[in-house]
């Protein structure tokens, strides 16, 4: 499985009795991005900090490009670019001084690096601005152009589009999708905002009260999820009989005594309604549902939506 | 190392408080050449730099950069908590011990860099009264050697504000009280007047501090009280190589537990 580039075995983490992440194991593949879908408080951060060795787990096993985080830290990690949580800068020095301090702590002795990163998030360089009078937008821009000034290999993004406003939004996905189907790179990315999730990213996983309930490709999850059929029938029970029995239909969910759903694309709504006619049913509706991803979302989740 | 320490040098940019501490070395001597008479009035260019060393070593460092050094320590320890930049860090990767030290490192710096100052504004108060400053550069020296061990004395009362991690008003009751026991201790007979070995005499920086910088200060031109204490506590000095053994192994143990201590804390 050499395409794997993040992979965790039954990653677990305990504040006191309070399990924040459960059993969690999650793979991200080579040059695709993955987006790890949650509530807020749902463990999204607390997974990412422990892919970071930023939190110790309390049990279970991170590998990243093939080698255990423990133990390996100092070759795992300058491969990593990161955003963990909010923008964490010094407030009495610049955007530029900031990073020069970090691409000092990487080794990086040419400026073109800091240069390069601040021109991708659209911050200038060697701005007389300090950190401290920066909008919550620059402060954002800022934290990302640390994250990639290392030209890292693999991106953990917890949350990154947090207080852009519509076209720095709209921007930083561009340079996040440019970011793997240009130059390659891995990212893992976290949110609780569905859409943005279901717009940029190829791989789903999709995390409530720390447990990781679904981890599918975008596509996989289209084509599970797409589409459904609701019928209103006199008696659902034996509606649902009739479509195994007569139509081979499998995937037949009753869900009261007159209501069915078929999840199943093959089925010709025109025949099962003349089968239930024939059968002296009664059909008050017959429907075709297209199923949305926050839809999946509740279904898998098994309560309220997401933003 | 180095380049954590170049860092460390860099997030000072625009902190007025470091260099305002670092100047404040140059207030009590200058306060005295101003404002007291009789350290304007002296026999001989050597007393009036002995007078003026002697100022800078029992006063500057004791009261001064003793609880400046904690103070600052609490300031760099937790800016990376306060300004959440401890993540970046940590993902580099540095590591929390790594940091600790380099930040004690830039206070080890920091103290030579304050009796520095202090030194070196009493040259200038000796020169500009138009005296030769005889003996100036020994006691310089020896300046630099007693701010190493203020900085290595200061570390205890460093572990306790990192260990109580965060308090800035308990770290600041902390340093006042530190500083008081430390300047009592250290010229309290029943400190000084202990031998070499393991006893709070040798231990505490205050007693160890005075026992060591004393005997290079020239009492020779001073009363009979000064020379009969002289005559008292001479049997009590520690030698350079004594006095600097304590500091190395009181400052290995206090950087271990810093470091430790740090590591530990928001993990």
């Amino acid at each position: 499985m050499n395409d794997i580039v993040i992979e965790t075995r039954g990653l677990t983490k305990k504040y006191g009795e309070q399990i924040s992440v459960s059993n969690l194991s999650l793979h991200v593949r080579k040059g695709r991005i993955y987006g790890l879908l949650g509530r807020n408080g749902a463990g999204k951060t607390t997974t990412m900090r422990m892919l970071l060795g930023l939190t110790t787990p309390s049990s279970g096993e991170v590998e990243i490009f093939g080698k255990p985080l423990r133990g390996n830290e100092k070759k795992i990690l300058p491969r990593i670019g990161s955003l963990i949580e909010s923008p964490g800068f010094y407030p009495n020095l610049t955007g530029t001084e900031n990073l020069l301090i970090f691409a000092t702590l990487r080794g990086l002795k040419n400026p073109k690096y800091v240069k390069n990163a601040l021109e991708v998030v659209n911050l200038p360089y060697r701005d007389k601005k300090l950190f401290s009078q920066y909008s919550l937008g620059m402060k954002q821009r800022l934290a990302i152009a640390l994250s990639v000034m290392h030209n890292p290999e693999l991106l953990i993004l917890d949350e990154p589009i947090n207080g852009l406003d519509p076209i720095g939004i709209a921007e930083m996905r561009a340079f996040i999708r440019e970011l793997c189907d240009a130059a390659g790179k891995t990212i893992l990315i976290s949110s609780h905002i569905l859409s943005e999730i279901s717009l940029l990213a190829d791989d789903i996983g999709i995390i409530d009260h720390g447990i990781l309930l679904e981890e599918e490709s975008l596509s996989e999850l289209e084509e599970k999820n797409g589409k459904y059929i609701h019928f209103l029938v006199s008696d659902a029970a034996m509606a649902a009989n009739l479509l195994r029995s007569r139509l081979g239909i499998r995937n037949v969910r009753t869900e009261n005594a007159h209501e069915l759903t078929v999840r199943d694309r093959q089925l010709d709504i025109g025949a099962a309604v003349r089968l239930f006619v024939e059968a002296g049913l009664s059909v008050s509706d017959a429907h075709l549902y297209e199923n949305t991803l926050e839809d999946y979302f509740k279904q898998v989740t098994g309560g309220e939506g997401i933003a | 190392m180095p380049r954590l320490l170049r860092c460390e040098f860099a997030k000072l940019k625009r902190k007025p408080l470091f260099f305002a501490a670092a100047t404040v070395s140059a207030l009590i001597p200058l306060g005295c050449a101003l404002f007291l008479p009789e350290m304007r009035e002296f026999a001989s260019g050597a007393e009036a730099v002995d007078r003026l060393m002697s100022t800078l070593f029992q006063m500057s460092a004791y009261l001064l950069l003793m609880p400046a050094l904690v103070v600052l320590a609490s300031t760099l320890l937790f800016e990376e908590q306060d300004n959440d930049t401890l993540k970046n860090l940590m993902t580099v990767p540095v590591s929390k011990p790594a940091l600790a030290l380099t930040k004690m490192a830039l206070l080890f710096l920091f103290a030579i860099a304050f009796m520095a100052v202090g030194g070196l504004v009493n040259l200038g108060i000796v020169l500009a009264s138009g005296w030769e400053p005889v003996g100036f550069w020994k006691l310089f020296w020896v300046g630099i050697g007693q701010g190493i061990m203020m900085w290595a004395g200061a570390l205890p009362c460093v572990l306790l504000v990192v260990l109580l991690n965060r308090s800035y008003i308990i770290s600041v009751i902390i340093t006042f009280f530190y500083t008081v026991v430390n300047y009592i201790f250290g010229t309290n007979d029943f400190f000084i007047m202990q031998p070499f070995g393991i006893n709070p005499g040798t231990l505490l920086p205050g007693p160890l501090t005075f026992r060591w910088f004393f005997q290079y200060l020239d009492s020779s031109g001073s009363g009979g009280q000064m020379a009969e204490m002289l005559e008292r506590i001479s049997p009590y000095f520690v030698t350079t190589p004594q006095a600097f053994l304590v500091v190395v192994l009181e400052a290995a143990v206090f950087l271990s537990l810093i470091a430790l201590v740090y590591k530990r804390q928001n993990s």
